[in-house]
């Protein structure tokens, strides 16, 4: 049963607070919504999880191990994966080189071949399997992201973190990632999504954690949060008005 | 050297608690939650200063690291460096005779304020473009030759200035056709990896521009005539003990005395400088250059066009470096290599001061250029130190690179 | 056709072409009409020397993204490591009491001679040992060639390590800034330590092969040339497996996204160290053999326009494949050597000697500007990927066509460079996105 902890998370950069005592627990293949306005920490706290970024103080704890500490290669390993804001696509690799790569980085005796029927289902999964062998840099931008996602299969993590997935995507590809979150979750992976996407983060998520200005405001079932005056007064207010 | 074991000793004694002072403020910074961007060079200095006479109290009291406080460590530092050498070597020329080195520090700065013109060249392209032009040297080499040919060969007689000129318009033109064929492309997302492309290119620039002027010219060193030979003057009139002016050499107070081609290439200097703030700071072109290279998105946005800039940057920036090159043609002789140690000297000069930094690459020139002439004029092994010349700029650059790549007064990167 | 097929089969008939050459000879007679000079063998090995070089960078620049101008450096620590333990090692079987006398197992012992002041004559204090201490019939014998040329490698590999290490933090022009400062400084102090390297005067070494062996003559091409082809041919056979391997794969995905390669679990500083490692080994082992060849090594191999030359036929070459340098090497070797002829156009000659490098330097501008994988690459790729588009096709069409839409690159994405930045992207691509 993957549990993941983050214990008072502070961060600071030079003389501003960015963090400021974030503490939850994910048990279980939860589907968690991260949101909050822009500049309150969503993506500084995806960086520390990951292990791209070391908190001012606070743990992290995976499945009882403590990874805030390790590099993000090793918390990859430890099974937490997750996407870039930005697609980052190894653009002059093949597809099907790109999906290899994690696939490979969790196996050190495995050979490529090995994986290679795994990558197949991966693609067609994500419906751009015609395109295995091209370039990802002759992708479209959705096609990067769905090969983004489909990495994120190969690596094979119990927890996902998706930056705005849905970010400036075609209706069409929207279903495909929908559908990619609630099979994948179904199969017992966790996830936290960030997104700016309120309609979808509410219809999407069971939990919703949610930041502003580095502090933890709210954190609970979207409904109750929906109805949190503070979530209301900082950030939700201004939307519906 | 008569007693070589104090300055070893000394060196030791600096190095160790440097890096003493380099990993572990940081970490004590951290712990106690206070900025750590400045703890791990400054904690360097401070350390290297006075040892654990400055580190304990730095590490108990944790003060923010200002810049005064790592501008006082770093003229501890030196101190404590130069009086080691003086223990170390007592009948050196550096240590006993004042007047000698007066006249070399006078020397030093004012090859250095050359030196900085160079690299401000460099530091415009950089700040603006956001590449290091690996042909900077080259521009230099060719502004030297371009002068010398013009008043030694096709114009003798002509006065020097339409040879700089001639210098100057030769550079900005190569400068200009280049950064229009191989750079402008970069910006419009034709090539992938632009950076790399950048020092391949310029890379490439280098090899062509310095076999072609070894093509055209053939490898004999030449040196130009002095431009403004002195006018012989003593003052007061019988003795010169205030100022004494042979064609060829001033001397102030009968001590300090500068070779003529030197004085005349920094005042040449100093005058370019001084046009080129007025530019950058006076004109409106100037203002959008400095706007671009603050903020590329922002400066479009107001109609500035950023292409046109760069065009103006790499070319102005090569103009740069062929001035200093046609100003100190008078001063060295003058190969179609020349250029390799000069743009190696301006890499450190960027560095040290700050890759992007017009202030730091003048202040970085004057440093290098006094450290270059105590360097020359102290150390007892001459020979081995004339060899070792081109590296000591090379360990600063690659210290400064490990422990500080926004060098002294870069922005973060 | 397999695109690995093609390559296997291209590479065995250029080996096999390769181990053949020496037969044409003149040392052998030639193959019938064919006569090869011994000129003609001794830029052949030239160019297998530049190939090691230029195919190693490519690795490293070309597949990890690691823009090092320090590759000349290398390949120097190979070539003075060699040269140093032959002029400064020695063993003997009886100690010499004047120089440092380290015992080895088995009644021999390891010599290391003094260094000599310069402009002084007074002998070395081996040559002292010979009529003072050294008992008579005492052997004195020099390190095996094929030993030193082994420290040489390892000296490669020791720098190439602290130098992967530190430079981990270092990106693209702060990193090219830094090799060619660790290049300079080690030029530098080659020149300097005259006592030590002999400075600019060069430092004199073995030849590879001692005279007579298998009966060639000391001045034979023959026996270096194959000395240098099996260092090619091993060095091609480890980087081919190497870059088709895991090896390969998190390089390229180090240099296409150093955070993204780290965020799927890839150790990013065990790779970018390890290829520092390797490519420096591989350098050094150039620098070691070929400074035997020669006979000496001089700080000026290390100057940054030999690095420009080098860097030059990878990127003519295709810096992206170790193939396409290597072969660019070999023919720039040749095609700068044919070159070298003065040419008369009417009354005024041109000499070429330094012509050709102009030339060369527009070559290498305009193919960056304009054929960015090299000359060679871009036919290696149309052999090994002609059929991709065909299959991009054929399975696109077995494929649902519900998501047709979605292919279209200017539709969705915020990335909307990426539609733009595409010039690579051959016609056979277009037509299957059509």
């Amino acid at each position: 049963m993957l549990k993941l902890s983050a214990n008072g998370i502070y961060k600071n950069f030079g003389g501003l607070q960015v963090l400021n005592n974030v503490t939850f627990t994910v048990e279980g293949p939860e589907l968690i919504g991260l949101i909050g306005p822009n500049g309150a920490g969503k993506t500084t706290l995806t960086n520390i999880l990951d292990g791209a970024l070391k908190p001012s103080s606070g743990t992290v704890y995976m499945n009882g191990e403590r990874i805030d500490t390790r590099p993000p290669y090793g918390v990859a390993r430890a099974g937490l994966g997750r996407t870039f804001q930005v697609t980052r696509a190894f653009r002059r690799m093949t597809v099907l080189e790109n999906l290899l790569i994690p696939a490979m980085a969790m196996n050190t005796t495995a050979r490529q071949r090995d994986f290679e029927e795994k990558a197949q289902e991966v693609l067609e999964f994500l419906t751009i399997s015609h395109l295995r062998n091209e370039y990802a840099r002759a992708l479209s931008g959705g096609q990067q992201k769905l090969l983004e996602l489909g990495r994120l299969l190969m690596l094979d993590p119990s927890m996902i973190i998706l930056d705005e997935p849905f970010a400036g995507v075609h209706p069409r590809l929207m279903e495909v990632i929908y559908r990619y979150i609630t099979e994948t979750n179904a199969q017992g992976k966790a996830f936290i999504i960030i997104s700016h996407d309120m309609d979808t983060i509410f219809t999407l998520s069971r939990r919703l954690l949610v930041l502003n200005y580095g502090d933890l405001i709210a954190d609970g079932e979207p409904e109750v949060v929906r109805e949190d005056p503070l979530v209301k007064a900082a950030y939700l207010g201004e939307e519906e008005e | 050297m008569e007693n070589a074991a104090i300055f070893g000793w000394a060196l030791l004694w600096i190095l160790f608690w440097g890096a003493l002072g380099g990993v572990v403020t940081p970490r004590i910074y951290a712990r106690k939650d206070l900025e750590i961007s400045q703890a791990s060079f400054g904690g360097a200095v401070i350390g290297a200063a006075l040892g654990p006479l400055s580190l304990f109290p730095l590490w108990v009291a944790t003060p923010k690291i200002t810049n005064r406080l790592i501008g006082i460590g770093i003229a501890l530092v030196v101190g404590l460096f130069v009086a080691a050498f003086a223990l170390a070597d007592p009948d050196n020329l550096c240590v006993v005779n004042g007047s000698f080195v007066v006249s070399q520090l006078t020397n030093g700065i004012v090859i250095g304020i050359i030196y900085g013109l160079m690299a401000l060249g460099l530091t415009l392209i950089f700040s603006i473009l956001g590449v290091v032009s690996f042909a900077h040297g080259e521009f230099y080499m060719i502004g030297g030759m371009v002068t010398y040919f013009i008043t030694a060969r096709w114009l003798p007689g002509v006065s020097p200035f339409i040879a700089i000129l001639g210098s100057c318009i030769v550079t900005f033109a190569i400068g200009y056709v280049f950064e229009r064929l191989f750079l402008r492309p970069m910006g419009s997302g034709k090539i992938e990896r632009p950076t790399e492309y950048a020092i391949l290119v310029t890379f490439g620039l280098a090899f062509f521009l310095q076999y072609f002027t070894q093509a055209l010219t053939s490898a004999v060193p030449v040196k130009a005539q002095r431009f403004f030979p002195f006018p012989r003057t003593e003052i007061p009139a019988d003795s010169g003990a205030l100022l004494s002016m042979t064609p060829g050499n001033i001397t102030i107070l009968d001590a300090i005395s500068v070779p003529n081609p030197r004085f005349t290439a920094a005042v040449l200097a100093l005058i370019m400088l001084a046009a080129l703030l007025w530019f950058l700071f006076r004109t409106w072109v100037g203002k959008a250059l400095r706007a671009v290279s603050q903020d590329r998105q922002a400066a479009a946005v107001t109609g500035i066009n950023p292409d046109t800039m760069n065009t103006l940057a790499f070319s102005l920036g090569a103009m740069l470096a062929g001035l200093s090159g046609a100003s100190l043609v008078q001063v060295f002789s003058w190969l179609p290599q020349v250029g390799i140690p000069a743009a190696a000297r301006s890499f450190v000069i960027v560095v040290l001061g700050g890759m992007g930094s017009l202030p730091g690459a003048f202040l970085g020139g004057l440093i290098v250029g006094l450290v270059e002439a105590a360097g020359t004029g102290c150390i007892p092994d001459a020979t081995r130190a004339a060899s070792y010349m081109p590296a000591y700029g090379m360990v600063i650059l690659t210290l400064v690179l490990l422990l500080k790549p926004t060098g002294l007064f870069g922005r973060e990167l | 056709m397999n695109p690995n097929l093609v390559y296997r089969v291209s590479g065995s008939i250029a080996v096999i072409l390769l181990l053949a050459i020496p037969l044409a000879s003149s040392e052998m007679g030639g193959l019938g009409p064919l006569v090869l000079s011994s000129y003609f063998m001794h830029l052949a090995i030239t160019g297998f020397f530049y190939a090691i070089l230029a195919s190693s960078w490519s690795l490293l620049a070309g597949y990890a993204g690691q823009f090092s101008f320090g590759h000349m450096a290398f390949m120097a620590i190979g070539g003075y490591a060699t040269g140093l333990i032959g002029k400064f090692i020695r063993f003997t079987t009886a100690p010499s009491e004047l120089c440092t006398d380290i015992p080895l197992p088995g009644s021999w012992w390891l010599v290391i001679l003094n260094i000599r002041r310069v402009g002084t004559i007074d002998e070395s204090c081996l040559d002292m040992a010979k009529t003072q201490t050294l008992p008579a019939g005492t052997l004195i014998v020099f390190p095996p060639v094929w030993a030193s040329i082994a420290m040489g490698l390892v000296f490669g590999a020791i720098f190439g390590l602290l130098v992967g290490w530190l430079v981990l933090r270092l990106r693209s022009t702060y990193l090219a800034l830094f090799t060619i400062g660790f290049s300079e400084i080690l030029r530098a102090a080659i020149s300097a330590e005259i006592p030590v390297t002999e400075g600019q005067s060069g430092l004199e070494l073995v030849p590879l092969f001692p005279a007579g062996l298998l009966g060639f003559s000391s001045t034979s091409k023959i026996p270096p040339y194959y000395a240098m082809l099996l260092l090619f041919i091993l060095a091609m056979a480890l980087m081919s497996w190497l870059a088709s391997s895991r090896f390969g794969l998190f390089i390229r995905a180090i240099r296409e996204d150093e955070e993204a390669a780290a965020a799927l679990g890839v150790n990013i500083v065990r790779f970018k160290v390890l290829v520092f490692v390797i490519t420096s080994t591989i350098a050094a082992a150039a620098g070691a053999l070929q400074a035997h060849y020669i006979g000496i090594i001089t700080p000026n191999t290390l100057i940054i326009l030999q690095m420009s030359l080098v860097i030059a036929m990878a990127v003519i070459g295709g810096l992206e494949n170790i193939y396409a340098a290597s072969v660019g090497a070999i023919v720039i070797t040749f095609v700068l050597e044919l070159l070298r002829t003065s040419v008369s156009i009417g009354p005024i000659e041109i000499d070429m000697t330094l012509w050709r490098l102009v030339f060369f330097g527009i070559l290498l501008m305009l193919t960056l500007r304009f054929q960015r994988n090299g000359l060679l690459f871009p036919i290696l790729e149309r052999i090994s990927r002609g059929g991709v588009a065909k299959e991009t096709v054929s399975i696109r069409t077995e494929t649902d066509e519900e998501f047709a839409d979605l292919e279209d690159p200017d539709t969705d994405g915020p990335d909307a460079e990426s539609s733009r930045e595409q010039p690579e992207r051959t016609a056979d691509t277009e037509n299957a996105e059509t």
